[in-house]
């Protein structure tokens, strides 16, 4: 598959990649690893006038603890942080999203910041320009129709990053420069709930950093997907247990992840909490498997994922 | 639009080439490096058909710029015979009968190179979850473990 035409850049300073975005007046598109970004290009799906590689700004591929955080580089390669001894023993379920997210081999090049930034998916949005051009342009693509739901009035596709749901779960924070300046800020903060553009980001902003608190706790991820050994999760749902209760996440379905806390995880709480999941998740026809599918699993998977954390503690 | 000019070392060997910035290393090393072991199947990341080596790390060379791969150390499939003998992994996967139409197996053989390098002693589970980032469409992938297991077992002794 070709990919368009476009330019290159290396820059080896955030100052310099921002003065580039500038100068092109934002027809750029930051590149870490490619395995998102080089897919949606050869798709059409993106088309800049340059692309800018941020593998070699100094500083972003390093993790680094003091006593409060886990610092991690944006840029650090999903399989480096998996391989990271801390990440196993003090966040269990970050450590198994990790492990989880596609293959091993797209791991060694996929960066968690690219993969928090993954831009949302669609059944009939990642497709090639041929097969859109002939279905016709929806939503997500600058059109006036939803091609998943019909006579649908906004754009439904997913947001299916497997770290986010377990940063979130962790309260992780993340840091960000941007042609204004500086500011960190929580996980949760970036979604706009918008499926169309789904991130509240500064135009040319890069994500620079991924900051866990390091609170020690148990935790575990569940993912369904159709291929075990790569695929985006069709939903996936992260806990970390915290005293006696516990922060669950819900992803893969709609604009951004749910969150929830729990007081207790004793079985009505959880039953009561699986049930509002299922209530809550808003699945429709845009991935392979059936919408009423999903939203049963939202239930199972919560419930799985608790009970699953739950025996790491004993 | 400017060509890069970037240079990397290729199965053991000095390569610079001029390319086009918005080519992929599977293009070059296929079309002006005349290396086709390395196949293009999804072209989208998805089956691993076009690894190759990039620093002893496998990537799917369909997703990596080659202008990205300045002053890197590449191996591609060509590059695993030393010295006019075969790699342990390609003597077993001939052995065992692991190649059907042959498509997929120079992306196992790398994968399973890059696996085999940092887990010396590996388990038949730890080869089966190695080499899943890769797709065999005959799904003859029982002979390709037995391959990979009986390589990891030669290159022990």
């Amino acid at each position: 598959m070709i990919l368009p035409k476009f330019a290159y850049a290396k820059p080896k300073s955030i100052d310099e990649t921002i003065e580039l975005y500038t100068r092109y007046e934002g027809r750029a598109c930051y590149l870490a690893g490619g395995t998102d970004i080089i897919p949606l290009a050869k798709q059409r799906l993106v088309a800049p006038d340059i692309v800018i590689d941020l593998k070699n700004i100094e500083g972003l591929k390093a993790i680094e603890k003091n006593d409060d955080f886990l610092i991690i580089g944006a840029n650090t390669t999903i399989f480096d942080l998996k391989k990271y001894p801390l990440t196993k023993e003090y966040f269990r379920g970050f450590y198994e999203s990790l492990d989880e997210t596609s293959c091993e081999t797209l791991q060694m090049r996929g960066t968690i910041g690219g993969n928090i930034l993954q831009n949302t998916r669609c059944l009939f949005y990642n497709k090639s320009i041929e097969w859109r051009t002939a279905r016709g342009f929806c939503f997500k693509m600058g059109g006036a129709v939803c091609n998943a739901v019909p006579k649908g009035n906004i754009c439904f596709s997913n947001y299916c990053s497997d770290n986010a749901v377990s940063l979130i779960t962790l309260s992780a924070e993340l840091g960000f420069v941007s042609p204004k300046g500086e500011r960190r800020i929580n996980i949760e903060e970036i979604f706009s709930g918008n499926s169309i553009k789904p991130f509240n980001l500064e135009p040319g902003e890069i994500l620079t950093r991924i900051y866990i608190p390091m609170k020690k706790n148990s935790g575990a991820y569940e993912k369904i997907r159709v291929r075990g050994s790569i695929d985006y999760p069709l939903i996936n749902v992260a806990v970390a247990l915290k005293d006696s209760g516990g922060d669950v996440s819900i992803g893969g379905v709609g604009p951004a992840p749910l969150s929830y806390h729990i007081d207790s995880v004793d079985e009505n709480s959880v039953e009561a909490l699986a049930q509002k999941a299922y209530s809550d998740v808003k699945t429709v026809a845009n991935t392979v498997l059936t919408p009423s599918y999903r939203k049963r699993m939202a239930k199972v998977l919560v419930k799985r994922a608790i009970k699953r954390a739950l025996q790491e503690v004993k | 639009m400017d060509t890069i000019n970037v240079s990397f070392r290729i199965n053991g060997e000095k390569a610079t080439v001029d390319v086009k910035p918005y080519e992929t290393l599977l293009e070059t090393v296929r079309e002006r490096l005349s290396l086709t072991g390395a196949k293009e199947a999804c072209g989208l990341g998805a089956c691993g058909a076009c690894t190759v080596l990039l620093n002893g790390i496998p990537v799917r060379s369909c997703l990596i710029l080659t202008a990205e791969a300045e002053g890197a150390d590449i191996v591609t499939i060509e590059g695993m015979k030393q010295n006019g003998k075969l790699h342990p992994l390609q003597e077993s996967f001939m052995k065992n009968g692991a190649v059907q139409c042959g498509f997929c197996t120079s992306g196992m053989i790398l994968t399973a190179k890059a696996f085999l390098d940092r887990n010396k002693k590996p388990t038949r589970k730890d080869i089966v979850k190695a080499i899943s980032s890769n797709v065999c469409r005959c799904t003859g992938y029982r002979k390709i473990v037995d391959a990979v297991e009986e390589a990891a077992q030669n290159m022990q002794s």
